[in-house]
């Protein structure tokens, strides 16, 4: 499903201490691809995806979701960085929360999360509690919970950030598994080049404070994409180029912290 | 010396026993220290006489009666704080006009020591059983309250969101996370609720109880006509007592809150 952000603004706090997060950003993010948004952090990349997700109100613009007739948030469901999974339920009872907060019956629910987590490689953990699972398997819980829903549209908020490098990779492959499979329409936050070439159909590079898109890129690498890509002359061009474009914006951000503390 | 240390560290099993082998030597230096001076049991009797009149009134079943009786008033003053201050908390957590009308009330009332209401209450209400229950509860009232409303207010935004985000109605998000997310808290207050319910009907036994049951009239009671055993053998029951609520109350939180212990 289509996603059409036009003119957003996001301004936090009140005049004269206003931080401008995002301004006036337009873009069309294309159905069933996958969109990564890349910046320096305190660009606004999360704020951007809050704001199409129905999650925050932003200060300014539109949003149209799909033919436009589909509310804000109804079309998509997020997954955190933080993964915010309830630590209080059970493996499938977090799995299948959107299932009964919609009125499933509990077999149900409880039927097709025992199916997901078996499809994300988490089978026989249904009763286990979040913090019994390493941070891979929680990151998969996560990932069933938002599942689940089959909303077309997957938010995803640096949700791989936290991993160490060999879960992330399996992670990386297990969502390109998952997109192949599923065709979702899915926005990516990320700050790491590879992953963004890794895992985009097209890549948005943001600037430093205020977020604004300095660049959309096409990554036009062949599908189904695994971690051989990454020593290829082409991935190679695409991350120098991009680094290039990045290093900018974070010595842009450092030079914004610099004068911020000489301010204060 | 460092040899002890060392066969200390290296034996587990004299390990676990110290701290019963300490309270053994307490007991003996106790004895000890009273058979070779001659002192008065008056002023400190010898553990062996306060062993016997404590079997005396357990024989007797003075002892079994009198502690029945603080029990059931402390289960009664524990209940209606617990009620009533779980409730008060929750309704403030969730409702901010809430808040703000009870705060000061709480601000005011909750650093006066409810001991001093001990005067005025039984102008109210007489020496009887609602005067010792409704001083007790209004005491363990305000810690409930306080940790439930904190707890509620403590609650992880990021939770809140995720919830809102698949589905969930403003309902649905306060009795399926700001509750059970807000458990330790209301726990934690419903412990320290307990404690003071303890002290409370304790003390409103010794100050005019006109019922002359209850371990706080047995203390006084022991105490006016000099048998310094029996205040000796009450004291010993009443911590063995304390020790056995405090973990009876942890069997409880296990089975309501599992999560919240960091065993599951």
């Amino acid at each position: 499903m289509e996603i059409l952000v036009e003119n957003v603004s996001q301004i936090f706090g009140a005049a004269p201490h206003q931080v401008v997060a995002l301004d006036h950003v337009t873009h069309r993010f294309p159905s069933q691809k996958v969109t990564c948004i890349l910046g320096p952090s305190g660009c606004g990349k999360s704020t951007l995806t809050q704001i199409i997700g129905g999650i925050e109100p932003c200060s300014a613009g539109q949003i149209t979701i799909g033919d436009g007739r589909a509310g804000l948030g109804s079309q998509s469901v997020m997954m955190w960085q933080s993964l915010n999974l309830f630590p209080w339920r059970s493996v499938v009872e977090n799995v299948a929360f959107g299932l009964e907060v919609a009125g499933v019956s509990k077999a149900e629910r409880t039927e097709k999360g025992k199916k997901l987590l078996a499809s994300v490689g988490l089978r026989g953990f249904h009763d286990h509690y979040p913090r019994q699972l390493s941070g891979g398997m929680r990151q998969r819980v996560a990932l069933a919970r938002a599942l689940i829903l089959e909303r077309p549209i997957l938010l995803m908020d640096e949700p791989f950030a936290a991993l160490d490098a060999q879960t992330k990779i399996v992670m990386q492959e297990e969502l390109i598994r998952i997109y192949e499979a599923s065709k979702q329409t899915i926005l990516f936050v990320t700050h790491a080049i590879d992953e963004a070439i890794l895992l985009g159909d097209e890549i948005v590079v943001m600037t430093a404070r205020p977020g604004r898109i300095k660049d959309v890129i096409t990554v036009d690498l062949p599908r189904p994409r695994s971690q051989e890509l990454v020593g290829t002359p082409e991935f190679g061009k695409l991350y120098k180029y991009i680094l290039h474009l990045i290093r900018e914006e974070v010595q842009n951000a450092m030079a914004q912290e610099d004068l911020a503390v000489a301010a204060s | 010396m460092s040899a002890t240390i060392t066969s200390v560290r290296g034996s587990p099993l004299l390990q676990r026993a110290l701290p019963s082998l300490i309270v053994l030597g307490v007991i003996v230096g106790w004895e000890a220290l009273v058979e070779l001076n001659g002192l008065a049991p008056i002023y400190l009797p010898a553990p062996s006489s306060i062993l016997r009149y404590l079997w005396v009134m357990l024989a007797d079943g003075s002892m079994e009666y009198n502690l029945g009786i603080t029990f059931l008033r402390i289960m009664a003053g524990f209940l209606v704080a617990a009620i009533s201050g779980v409730i008060v908390g929750v309704v403030m957590g969730m409702s901010p006009l809430a808040a703000r009308i009870v705060d000061p009330w709480i601000a005011a009332l909750y650093p006066l020591p409810k001991i001093s209401l001990i005067p005025l209450l039984i102008i109210w209400l007489g020496t009887g059983e609602t005067y010792k229950i409704f001083i007790s509860a209004i005491s363990a009232f305000f810690p409930i309250v306080i940790s439930s409303y904190s707890g509620i207010g403590q609650v992880d935004q990021g939770l809140l969101k995720a919830a809102k985000d698949l589905g969930a109605s403003q309902v649905q998000v306060q009795t399926k996370i700001v509750i059970p997310a807000a458990m330790p808290s209301i726990i934690a207050g419903l412990h320290l609720g307990m404690g003071v319910t303890v002290i409370l009907v304790v003390a409103a036994e010794m100050i005019g109880g006109s019922s002359q049951s209850g371990m706080g009239y047995l203390l006084v009671n022991a105490g006016q006509v000099m048998e310094t055993e029996k205040v000796f053998a009450s004291l010993i029951v009443l911590a063995v007592f304390g020790a056995a609520l405090t973990y009876a109350q942890r069997w409880v939180d296990r089975i309501i809150a599992p999560w919240a212990q960091g065993k599951v």
